[in-house]
């Protein structure tokens, strides 16, 4: 029986950068992952939705760019050609995950991870089984969406998985669900040509940002890209065959070709046998752990979507940076509790740090600026002159939030994380030169606003609350 | 009678300016709107115009002399005119907050006063009680000798510069010596984010006496929150005359302790039938009689000693300690000695609201020549209490537990309370306390005794 430091279980982006730190300090280390490398986020996720999201916004920028004087006229979408793009890219990244880790010496295992007893798991494999002892045990198993009991199995119902496995797309696409993937994808099928109605059973869509955010968004969804956006709408019964599918929500009937279900998503732990080793999820299924990513049994780590936190990819890698310090006995502080979240819907949205909404349930008071595309050059030049981005800062000026609602909102939202985590105030933010034009500069311009002396907006315009 | 003239105030939020140059010489004569003189605050430098005309009788500050904002630096006035006789210009802040103590007992004669010289503890009158919070929060430490460059220089560095050691005349802290302390400080490598930095000035904290919990101890907003939260805190007025005179009694007098238990399961039983026929009492109501019976019978423990003389009360001024969220008051029941149980119980129950209420008058609070303290409803098994100064005894009363007790060669479970005498033994001795303590605890064990008061 091969002895390891560390086994990691799963190499998603929490577990395969976990597995690569624990090499680099020196540990015999070796990966399982049954399988695809990279893990949701790279074959299933991320990645292939945004390759897919790119194309949808060339498209759309094609179609719309009468203003720039760009006419195209009989534009078609190759879709095959689209996935055919869609998986080499993540052929070539899983490529780079796998070459990674042998670059960094840490075996790979294909196969299916389970504990036999403490300190010891068994792999099961296509070639057969493997028994392994390890000293300390990663647990990165992520995971995978979840089906509400009232839908049925057929080929016109899939999840996000199974959308982005299709070769066609479908002329009308129902999507159920209006958290982040529903938005994403029911956006990038609009913009490549699909009929899209959008069903949500909550008051609103993407409820995780502030109204004004999210208002943005869905207008946009709806005037830009046609979507049509049912929410407060309870989906009661859904008909689905070989051809199309029909769902009665509400009162209503909507009637398409594919139903696209994207209610939310489940830990998997299913298979680990976590059980042998007195390891037992939670109610919800995860994997609950203290601020350095330890489980309860000791030298057991859970990170990334199984133990309950941020479901998002980069916050799976910090916390498998991190455990992988902890599990070999180097100081590291805990987990970030500053984590960005992006959506790349159409505008793009991206938050961090506190919200309008979180800090007025809180009791908390704050002051907030708002800054809009409309009065930055370069947006106005590109002709993406809608959205805004805000400030979120403490009376005192300390920056604690920030959100950003329009075009490259996603890549913008780094500096002002950055900002928030180094304790910036809006004063330095505000005093720090920004290359002008860019979008960048729309972070220095809120903060002139925060100050209460913009420079491109009248003062009048400055928003508090 | 001459004008004084005071140093101004330049700015909201100058404390103190310094003298650098004066533009008129004792016995020159001044216009109104003469220059007279020239100061330096932490921000600028000005000149001060006269308010006043006449002649410069007297230059109270001298060049180079740093004073608070409105002392008299000067006197105009008419030649040969008096100069009142002023106190010198106040160089260190106004006095402490707290008063000094109250003068010593007056030498009362061999009778005894209806009120006892000394007041009562904790005479927290109401009219104390606004002035409170002002002086005592800026408590500031004996003014600090720092040029006002030199206080800018720690300003911006958001240091203290208390500990700084002077070199300029009559240790003076000059901007040289601010400078040399950040340097051996090792202050350019403190690192300090900058809202935390803003923090810090805002808040007056001191960043060297930060630890920082960030990456490489950068200090973050966290840190210097954390100090803000464990700064001391002044004390409220209340506490601090309670902190005051207990202090004074405990260091002062020699206090010994004395514990009995009492047996209270009869008199419970009967306190709750006079209840149940509508004649509510508590068990301090009992308990102060018992002790005013005693006290009669031991008037040695209704005295008072400076260790010099001795004064025996005639009357008994009961004390009641009631405690308050914002510190402890004892109103003080007037000649209970002279009171049925009835009139005790209404008494008490009258001051106890008062008390509650923060209505006690300075009047109520003072001249108590003994006191009980009743902690029964807080869940103690004992506990020991300190005597208020110009009393010779107090009575600490714990809960009543249920306890087993041997009894007539059996175990019983019987209601059992704990009472600790604290007494001044400059007064009295071990055996006397232990009699008379006693003789509390038997009147409030024997049916006899208070079946006769209610
Ligand atoms: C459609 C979609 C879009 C997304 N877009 C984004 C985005 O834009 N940005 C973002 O931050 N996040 C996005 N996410 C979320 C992101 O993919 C996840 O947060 C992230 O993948 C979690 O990483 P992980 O390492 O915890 O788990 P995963 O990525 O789920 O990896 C877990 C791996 O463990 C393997 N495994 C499980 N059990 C075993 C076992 N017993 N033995 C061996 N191997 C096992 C699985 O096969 C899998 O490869 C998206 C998710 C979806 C579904």
């Amino acid at each position: 029986m091969d002895e390891y430091d560390v086994v990691v279980i799963g190499a998603g982006p929490g577990g395969y950068p976990a597995a690569i730190r624990a090499a680099q300090r020196g540990a015999r280390t070796v990966i399982i992952e049954r399988e695809a490398w990279g893990g949701t986020c790279l074959n299933w996720g991320c990645i292939p939705t945004k390759a897919m999201i790119a194309a949808g916004e060339t498209a759309w920028a094609a179609r719309h760019g009468a203003a720039l004087g760009i006419r195209a006229e009989g534009l078609t979408v190759d879709y095959a050609a689209l996935c055919r793009h869609k998986d080499a890219t993540v052929n070539r990244l899983g490529a780079g995950v796998r070459s990674l880790l042998k670059a960094n010496g840490v075996e790979q295992i294909v196969g299916e991870a389970s504990f036999v007893s403490h300190g010891r798991l068994q792999v099961q494999a296509p070639g057969g089984s493997r028994w392994l002892a390890a000293r300390k045990v990663i647990v990165a198993t992520g995971s995978e969406s979840a089906m509400p009991s009232l839908i049925p199995s057929a080929p016109s119902v899939v999840e996000s998985r199974g959308f982005l496995a299709r070769t066609a797309l479908p002329p009308r696409l129902l999507v159920l669900g209006g958290g982040y993937i529903g938005c994403e994808l029911a956006g990038l099928a609009a913009m490549l040509g699909s009929e899209v109605t959008l069903v949500e059973l909550l008051d609103d869509i993407l409820l995780l940002l502030d109204p004004d955010v999210r208002t943005e968004v869905r207008r946009s969804m709806e005037r830009h890209l046609n979507i049509r956006v049912v929410t407060g709408c309870r989906a009661e019964r859904v008909d689905a065959g070989e051809a199309g599918v029909r769902l009665a929500a509400g009162g209503e009937s909507f009637e398409a070709d594919l139903l696209l279900v994207a209610t939310g998503r489940r830990p998997v732990t299913r298979g680990l046998a976590a059980e042998r080793i007195g390891l037992a999820p939670d109610e919800k299924g995860f994997l609950r752990v203290d601020g350095r990513n330890r489980t309860a049994v000791p030298g057991v780590y859970a990170i990334g979507d199984v133990n309950g936190g941020p479901q998002l990819a980069h916050a799976a890698t910090s916390q498998g940076l991190i455990a992988a310090d902890d599990a070999l006995g180097h100081r590291t502080p805990p987990n970030e509790t500053l984590v960005p979240g992006v959506i790349f819907t159409h505008p793009e949205v991206a938050l961090v740090g506190v919200t309008e909404t979180s800090a007025r349930e809180q009791g908390r008071s704050i002051r907030v600026a708002r800054f809009p595309y409309a009065a930055l050059g370069r947006a106005v030049a590109g002709g993406v002159a809608e959205g805004f981005v805000k400030w979120i800062a403490d009376p005192d000026g300390r920056l604690v939030g920030a959100a950003a609602v329009g075009a490259r909102a996603t890549d913008l939202i780094s500096e002002a994380a950055l900002a928030i985590r180094a304790e910036l105030t809006a004063d330095e933010v505000g005093r720090t030169i920004h290359p002008h034009p860019t979008f960048g500069e729309i972070w220095m311009e809120a903060a002139h606003v925060l100050a209460g002396h913009p420079v491109h907006v009248p003062p009048s315009r400055k928003s508090a609350g | 009678m001459p004008h004084a003239v005071a140093m101004p105030k330049p700015g909201q939020f100058t404390e103190e300016c310094t003298i650098l140059k004066w533009h008129k010489r004792e016995g020159d004569p001044v216009a109104k709107g003469d220059i007279l003189f020239e100061i330096e605050t932490d921000k600028a430098n000005m000149e001060v115009e006269s308010f006043y005309e006449g002649t410069l009788l007297k230059i109270v500050v001298s060049e180079g002399g740093t004073v608070p904002v409105q002392a008299t630096v000067a006197w105009i006035g008419q030649p040969g005119e008096a100069i009142p006789a002023a106190p010198p210009p106040p160089l260190a802040p106004p006095a402490a907050p707290i008063p000094p103590p109250p003068a010593a007992p007056a030498p009362a004669g061999p009778v005894v006063p209806a009120a006892p010289p000394m007041p009562a503890p904790a005479p927290v009158a109401p009219a104390l009680a606004p002035a409170a919070s002002a002086p005592a929060t800026t408590a500031a430490p004996a003014r600090l000798r720092i040029s006002p460059r030199a206080r800018r220089r720690a300003r911006e560095a958001v240091i203290d510069p208390a500990p700084i050691l002077g070199s300029g005349p009559g240790g003076r802290i000059l901007e040289r010596d601010v400078m040399a302390y950040l340097a051996a400080q090792g202050y350019d490598r403190l690192r300090i984010s900058p809202a935390a930095k803003d923090l810090a000035r805002r808040e007056g904290v001191d960043i060297l006496r930060l630890r920082g919990s960030g990456e490489a101890g950068r200090i973050l907003i966290e840190d210097v929150r954390r100090a803000i939260a464990e700064r001391p805190r002044p004390m409220s007025r209340m506490r601090q005359v309670i902190a005051q005179r207990l202090t004074q009694s405990f260091t002062t007098t020699p206090h010994f302790f004395v514990t009995v238990s009492a047996d209270l399961t009869d008199l419970l039983k009967h306190r709750r039938r006079l209840k149940e026929l509508g004649e509510p009492y508590t068990v301090t109501d009992f308990i102060a009689m018992a002790v005013v019976l005693a006290l009669r019978e031991f008037p040695d423990f209704n005295a008072r000693t400076d260790g010099r003389q001795v004064w025996t009360f005639s009357k008994v001024h009961l004390g009641l300690a009631v405690s308050l969220d914002s510190g402890l008051v004892v109103p003080v029941i007037r000649n209970a000695d002279d009171l049925s149980l009835r009139e005790l119980h209404d008494t008490a129950a009258a001051l106890v609201e008062k008390a509650r209420a923060g209505k006690l008058t300075p009047d109520e609070m003072t001249g108590g020549t003994f006191t009980i303290s009743n902690m029964g409803m807080l869940d103690v098994e004992n506990f020991t209490a300190i005597i208020n100064p110009g009393e010779g005894a107090i009575l600490a009363v714990a809960s009543t537990q249920e306890t087993p007790v041997a009894r007539g060669g059996t175990v019983e479970v019987r209601s059992m309370m704990k009472m600790t005498l604290s007494a001044d033994h400059r007064l009295v001795d071990g055996a006397a306390a232990a009699r008379f303590i006693n003789a509390i605890r038997k009147r409030l064990e024997d049916p006899a005794v208070w079946r006769a008061w209610a």
